[in-house]
This record gives C-alpha cells, sequence and structure tokens, in this order.
C-alpha cells in the first residue's frame, strides 16, 4: 500500500516536471526568456546610472553643475531605456530565429525591428506647446531665402489678443516629422514582444517556403541568389504590417502599440498586482520544479519574469524622470531577485547559516564549505544538488514555502508605505544587504530595505533550522540502514562461503 | 580535447569549469573547457568534442542532440556530482563520452 502511494506520487511528480520543462521548452516563450537575458546588462546599467544621477550626484553638487553633471546619466538613460523596445524587437527576433535554428538569424533582427517601427504611431497627436516654450517668430522673404527678420512673439500675441484676454496656450495640429518616443521606451516592451515574435514567426515561414526561392540558374554567384531569398520574404512580411498599420490608421484613428498597450498590457499588469498571489502561485511551482531538479526558470522565467522585468524598468524610467511609482507597479522584478532569492532560489544561504552553527552531520558543514562563497552571490545549485535539496522532502518544504512568505512580506510592506517601491534593477548577483540598500535607490529607504532583509535573514534561520534537524535525522537514518544492509550482505556472502 | 559545459545561466557551471581545469591540469591532459548559458551553447556545440548539461536543463537534451546533429556526443551530469563539483567523476564522464562517440 505505501509503495502504491509513492509510486503515485513519483509519477504524478515525474508528470510535473514533464509539463513544466515542456512549458519552458515551447519556443516561442524560450526566446522571449533569452531575449530579456540578453537585454538584460543594458537595464542593469540604466539601472547604474539612474543610481548615480539621483543618489551619488546630489551629495555633492547643486544647481547648474548638478544638472551638467546628471547630463551624464539621462544620456545613458536614453541610450539605454528609451530604447529598450526597438532593441527587445530585434534581439527577440534574433533569439527566435537561433532557437527554431533558422540559419539567417541576422536577418530576423532586422525584420523585428522594421516590423515594430511600422506599428509606431507617425504623428504626435495634439501637440499643446506651453507658452514659456515659445519666444520668437523668424519669417523668411519670400524672394531671398537668406533674408530673415525676427519678431518677438509676445508683441504679436498681444497685437492680435482680444481686449481684456491674454493668450494661455497655444493648439497645433499632429506634428509629423518627428519619430514618437512615445513607444519606444519601456512602455512598449509588451509591443516588442507580440511583434518581434509575429514578425520572424512570418518572416521564417516565408523564408523556407520553397515556392518563394529564387532560382537564378547556373552562373549566377549562389550569394546573389540568397540576397534575393531573404529579400522576397522580408518584404512580403514587411508589407503585411504596414498593411494593418494603414487599416488601423484609416479606419480607427488608432496604431498597434497604442492597442497592445491598452488591451494586454494595462490589464496584465493590473494582474499581476491585483495581490501577490499571482506571483506566489508561480514561485511555488517554481521552485518545486528546482527540488525536482529542474531549473525553476523554466516556469518562473516564461510565466512571471518578462512582465516583472518590464514594471521594473518602468519603474526606473519614472525614477529618472522623477516621477512616484504608481501601487501596480509595487509588484515587480526585483521583490524576487532582492527580497525573496537571497542566496539564490529557496533563500539556502540561511539554511547554510543554520548549517555552520547548528549542524552536526559532517557531510552537510563539507558541502556548505563549497556553497557559501557561490552562494553569497546567490548561486546555490551546489546546496540544491550537493546537500541535497532534490527529492529531499523535510528541505523541499521551507525551500517552496519562504520564498513565498518573503514574497508576500514584501509586497505587504511596500504597500503600507513601510519599504520604498524597487525602483533599481539590480543584477541577481548581487549579495544580500547590498542589494537590499540598491534596489530601492539607497539612502534612508535603502537603510530600511537593509533592516528588512535582515529580519528575513533571521526568519528564514528560524524556519529552515527544525527542517534541517529533521533531514539530518533521516540521513543518520539512511546510512545506518546502509551499513547494516552491507554487514548482513558481508555474513550472508562469509555463511555462503563458509 | 574540448570540452563544453552549459547550465541556464552559464553561472554554475563557470564554477564547474575551474575545477575541471584544474583537475585536467593535475592529470596532465591537455583539454579545453568552456561553459556557456543554454542558447550559446547550442550554437557553439559542434566546435566542441563533448557536450556537458547541468542536471537543471536535462529537459533540454533532446535540443542539444538535435544542434550537435550527431557529431558531438551530448550528455547530462549526474545530479550528485554536479551538485558536490566533483570534477574529477564528470571530467572522466566526458572523456567516457568522447570515446563512445
Amino acid at each position: 500500500m505505501a509503495e502504491e502511494v509513492a509510486e503515485e506520487k513519483q509519477s504524478f511528480l515525474d508528470k510535473f516536471s514533464e509539463v513544466s520543462a515542456k512549458i519552458g521548452n515551447q519556443v516561442h516563450l524560450r526566446s522571449l526568456r533569452d531575449g530579456f537575458a540578453t537585454v538584460m546588462p543594458i537595464y542593469i546599467l540604466a539601472g547604474i546610472a539612474v543610481l548615480i544621477n539621483n543618489v551619488v550626484f546630489p551629495l555633492f553638487l547643486t544647481g547648474d553643475a548638478l544638472a551638467n553633471a546628471q547630463y551624464w546619466g539621462n544620456a545613458i538613460t536614453q541610450g539605454t531605456l528609451n530604447v529598450a523596445t526597438i532593441m527587445l524587437a530585434g534581439i527577440i527576433g534574433y533569439c527566435l530565429a537561433r532557437n527554431k535554428r533558422f540559419k539567417n538569424a541576422i536577418a530576423c533582427v532586422v525584420v523585428g525591428i522594421a516590423a515594430l517601427c511600422i506599428m509606431m504611431p507617425q504623428t504626435l497627436s495634439s501637440a499643446t506647446a506651453s507658452i514659456s516654450d515659445i519666444t520668437e517668430l523668424t519669417y523668411t522673404s519670400t524672394s531671398d531665402t537668406t533674408k530673415t527678420k525676427t519678431v518677438k512673439y509676445d508683441t504679436i500675441a498681444k497685437k492680435v489678443a482680444p481686449k481684456g484676454y491674454q493668450l494661455t496656450s497655444v493648439g497645433s495640429d499632429n506634428v509629423s516629422g518627428a519619430f514618437s518616443k512615445t513607444y519606444t521606451g519601456t512602455n512598449g516592451l509588451f509591443g516588442a514582444i507580440i511583434i518581434g515574435l509575429v514578425a520572424t514567426t512570418i518572416f521564417i515561414k516565408l523564408s523556407n517556403n520553397e515556392k518563394l526561392r529564387v532560382n537564378l540558374g547556373e552562373g549566377i554567384p549562389p550569394a546573389v541568389a540568397d540576397t534575393f531569398n531573404t529579400m522576397f520574404p522580408m518584404l512580403i512580411t514587411l508589407t503585411i504590417f504596414g498593411v494593418v498599420a494603414a487599416l488601423l490608421h484609416a479606419l480607427w484613428a488608432t496604431d498597434l502599440m497604442t492597442l497592445i498597450n491598452t488591451c494586454i498590457a494595462a490589464p496584465l499588469k493590473g494582474f499581476v498586482n491585483a495581490g501577490p498571489w499571482f506571483i506566489i502561485l508561480v514561485y511555488t511551482l517554481a521552485n518545486l520544479l528546482f527540488c525536482l531538479g529542474i531549473h525553476q526558470s523554466t516556469i518562473s522565467g516564461v510565466l512571471a519574469e518578462p512582465i516583472l522585468t518590464i514594471l521594473i524598468t518602468e519603474n526606473m524610467a519614472m525614477y529618472a524622470a522623477g516621477q512616484t511609482i504608481p501601487a501596480d507597479h509595487y509588484m515587480n522584478m526585483q521583490i524576487i531577485n532582492t527580497f525573496a532569492l537571497i542566496g539564490g532560489s529557496g533563500c539556502t544561504l540561511m539554511l547554510l547559516a543554520d548549517t555552520f552553527l547548528f549542524s552536526k552531520s559532517k557531510a552537510s558543514k563539507d558541502i556548505a564549505k563549497l556553497a557559501v562563497l557561490p552562494g553569497i552571490f546567490n548561486i546555490n545549485e551546489p546546496v540544491i544538488y550537493g546537500y541535497p535539496i532534490v527529492y529531499n522532502l523535510p528541505l523541499m518544504i521551507p525551500f517552496v514555502l519562504i520564498p513565498d512568505l518573503f514574497i508576500g512580506l514584501t509586497y505587504a510592506l511596500t504597500c503600507a508605505h513601510i519599504l520604498a517601491p524597487c525602483v533599481v534593477m539590480v543584477p541577481w548577483t548581487t549579495p544580500v544587504f547590498i542589494s537590499g540598500f540598491l534596489a530601492v535607490g539607497g539612502g534612508t529607504a535603502g537603510v530600511v530595505a537593509i533592516i528588512w532583509q535582515v529580519i528575513e535573514f533571521a526568519l528564514g534561520m528560524l524556519i529552515y533550522l527544525p527542517f534541517m534537524k529533521v533531514s539530518e535525522r533521516a540521513q543518520k537514518k539512511q546510512m545506518e540502514l546502509a551499513e547494516q544492509a552491507e554487514k548482513d550482505a558481508d555474513a550472508k556472502a562469509a555463511a555462503q562461503t563458509a | 580535447m574540448k570540452i563544453l559545459l552549459a547550465c541556464n545561466a552559464g553561472m554554475s557551471t563557470s564554477l564547474l569549469v575551474q575545477k575541471m581545469r584544474k583537475e585536467a591540469q593535475a592529470q596532465g591532459i591537455d583539454a579545453t573547457i568552456d561553459a556557456e548559458p543554454l542558447g550559446p551553447a547550442l550554437d557553439d556545440v559542434k566546435d566542441y568534442d563533448v557536450l556537458m548539461l547541468g542536471p537543471q536543463i536535462k529537459y533540454a537534451l533532446g535540443d542539444a542532440k538535435e544542434a550537435a546533429e550527431g557529431k558531438t556526443p551530448v550528455r547530462v551530469i549526474a545530479m550528485a556530482d554536479y551538485g558536490r563539483m566533483n570534477a574529477k567523476k564528470i571530467l572522466a564522464d566526458a572523456q567516457k563520452a568522447i570515446e563512445e562517440g
């Protein structure tokens, strides 16, 4: 009977890891995960620039000198966060091509970026210039374009103003000739994902279509034919996108990026922030999967991390612009990486601390010594496979529960305004305490974050301790049983030879 | 002999690589040993004599074999060996895999 139950449990766990691997291996989802992994250094760099601009420079600079110094950080923000969408569309195209083992991956970068920009709005809508921005009007002679006359704007405005009225705003038609920055930055990332994946998929499908292949006959260098073989599928793909853009503009006066943002991005962000439950569910499954030996990002990397990463990049952009972080951005990647992944998945650094202080097992202590240095940098495969956590039921329980607890509590503390919302993307390999200080933007908020991490650490040690004891007892028993079995076997062999 | 190790982000295998290089040196084996995340590893697999996957991405074995096109053997490192960073055993396994083809 007991065996039957064990067998059933085994098959359920196998099924679970099999399904997870399938999800994690799905080519579009995997490309999404790979794409974010590739673009991550740019976000980290932006985070450093934002931190230095907003925390370090104001410490010793003021006024014009501060503004001049901050130009540096703003320039980096412009080159990273403000074009994040354009980069991601190309990178996702590349990753999808690679994962589909499509040979001409670099062409997919071109397709991804081109398709994205085709879907961007062509005009800046209803520009209302602020009065203070307009200083003078310059007139050019109609006969000689080198001759100009400049009139102070104030003078004209006063002349044409009705009696008893003064000018308060200047309206204008849609501005063209300017590329809208609205969706090139962090708030277009959903569009980059969707358009990048769809455009590349169409392009690869068409490229693999034999009928679209150009055969120029012998004597023509194959490379010439190859350029056509890339061009026609590209032309068709981008034409499709262009037609859709034109239809959206003509029929509904909108564009795909706006539609994606209002119909997909906004509800998804709202969903993720409607309490910590969805994220907790995802990480419960993800950490459980790691207990079965398969990396957690197989699940979390595709179901939660893309959207959590988008949320933190938006926070960085808002923080850089001096805006307040809205409540629907409290849940983001940093809550996981900084507050629920201390020492790696399952917060195993706390288990190592327990091992050093309270463990009597030499084997555990040996592995803890090996695992502590990588653990400080949140890499814990030695703990997971060596301690081990995998298939070790007593330790699987805290390994899954502690991160859940920390996600929930950190989110609650943020909502209660005890902890400041995370505004900087810190690399996940940043050691505990430093990571907390930086993630919330340093200063007093940073100190509060460190205190919270210290409390987390103590809490984690407290929870891990009894489970560690149980695990050690079980291991000891297993070893005794194994020894006993060996002795029995020896005795049997001895009896037989006798 | 060229050995490629791959894991999720190339972090924990890079730890193992260091130990394996030392082990190879101690045994007097002339070996190039590198670690990469799964994606790049799939691109580069054919340049190596063997690809060893970390147990956390064992589900990628099929993909890796496909990428290797039968030219490079692919193996998954045993969990216990990986956890204890048992460089000696893993190096021996890699050599065995190359011999088996």
